[in-house]
C-alpha cells in the first residue's frame, strides 16, 4: 500500500464505508471457508448432524444450504 | 489462419478450451489462452512467463477472482483495516487444501455442474482479436508460422482483456517480456 493510501486509511477509520466494506469482505471470506470446511468434513464422511454441531447450527440449516439436489456435496444421509 | 499454427500453438488453444470448460465458462477468453500457455511450461511462452514469476495457480486464482462466476472478489484492503491479512489466511488455507482452494468452492463447482459445458466453446471477440494480433506479430517478425510465442505477443498487444490484466497485475515487465519474445521466438517451426 502506498503512503498516501495508508494515510487515507488511517484518517478514515471511523468512516462507515471502510468498516462496512470490511464486514462485507469478512462475510465473503467466511462463506468460502465454510464451504471448504463442510466439503472437507463430507469427504471424511462426517454426517450433516456432526457438521451442524460443530458449526453451532441446526442439521436442517446445513443440509438445506449444502445438500441441494444437484450439489456434489450431497451423498445421502 | 489455424493451418499456420505450430503444434505448440494448437496445444495452447486446446488447453485454453479445456481450461474454459473446467472452470465452467461457456466461452474461451484471452484469460483461457493465457492459462493454456501456462499449461506448457516447457514451451517458450510458458517458460518466459514462469521466469517472470507467473505461475499457473496464481494466474488462475486471479482469473477466478476477476471473472469467476459472478462471485465477488474479497477486498484485501478492507480486511486489513480490521487486522485480517488475507494473504496469510490464503496461504494457510492453500497449505492445507491446495492451490486456489480459497477461490474455488464445492458450491461453485456444483453450480457449474448445473450447466455443463459440452461441445465446441466459442472464442470471445477479444480472444479472436488476440489471435489476429498473433498472426500480425508473426508477419512483423517474418516468421512463416504462428507459435506459442506469437500467441503471447498477441495477448500482450491486445492489451485490454483479462489475460493482460493478469500479467499486469503480476507486475511483469511487459516491455522486457516483449523484447525477449522478439529475440527468442524461433525463425521457423523446430524440426
Amino acid at each position: 500500500m502506498s503512503d498516501t493510501k495508508q494515510l487515507a486509511t488511517d484518517a478514515s477509520d471511523r468512516d462507515p464505508e471502510v468498516g462496512l466494506r470490511a464486514v462485507r469482505s469478512l462475510r465473503g471470506l467466511i462463506e468460502r471457508l465454510e464451504e471448504l470446511q463442510v466439503d472437507n468434513a463430507r469427504q471424511q464422511n462426517w454426517s450433516w448432524q456432526e457438521i451442524a454441531g460443530c458449526l453451532g447450527v441446526s442439521r436442517q440449516a446445513v443440509h438445506k444450504k449444502y445438500a441441494g439436489s444437484r450439489n456434489p456435496l450431497r451423498r445421502g444421509k | 489462419m489455424f493451418e499456420r499454427f505450430s503444434d505448440g500453438a494448437r496445444q495452447a488453444v486446446a488447453y485454453a478450451q479445456e481450461n474454459a470448460r473446467r472452470l465452467g465458462h461457456g466461452y474461451i477468453g484471452t484469460e483461457h489462452l493465457l492459462l493454456g500457455l501456462l499449461d506448457q511450461p516447457q514451451a517458450l511462452a510458458g517458460r518466459l512467463l514462469a521466469e517472470h514469476g507467473l505461475a499457473k495457480a496464481d494466474a488462475e486464482r486471479t482469473v477466478l477472482a476477476l471473472a469467476g462466476d459472478g462471485e465477488e472478489e474479497l477486498d484485501a484492503e478492507a480486511l486489513t483495516s480490521i487486522g485480517i491479512d488475507l494473504t496469510a489466511v490464503r496461504d494457510r488455507v492453500e497449505a492445507t487444501f491446495g492451490a486456489g482452494a480459497l477461490d474455488r468452492s464445492a458450491r461453485r463447482r456444483g453450480r457449474r455442474a448445473d450447466k455443463p459445458v459440452t461441445g465446441h466453446i466459442p472464442f470471445t471477440r477479444r480472444a479472436k482479436k488476440s489471435l489476429e494480433l498473433a498472426l500480425r506479430a508473426a508477419e512483423r517478425l517474418h516468421h512463416p508460422y504462428i507459435g506459442d510465442g506469437h500467441l503471447l505477443l498477441g495477448l500482450l498487444d491486445e492489451g485490454g482483456g483479462l489475460a493482460f490484466r493478469v500479467i499486469d497485475g503480476a507486475d511483469i515487465d511487459v516491455t522486457r517480456l516483449r523484447a525477449e519474445l522478439d529475440a527468442q521466438i524461433p525463425k521457423d517451426v523446430p524440426a
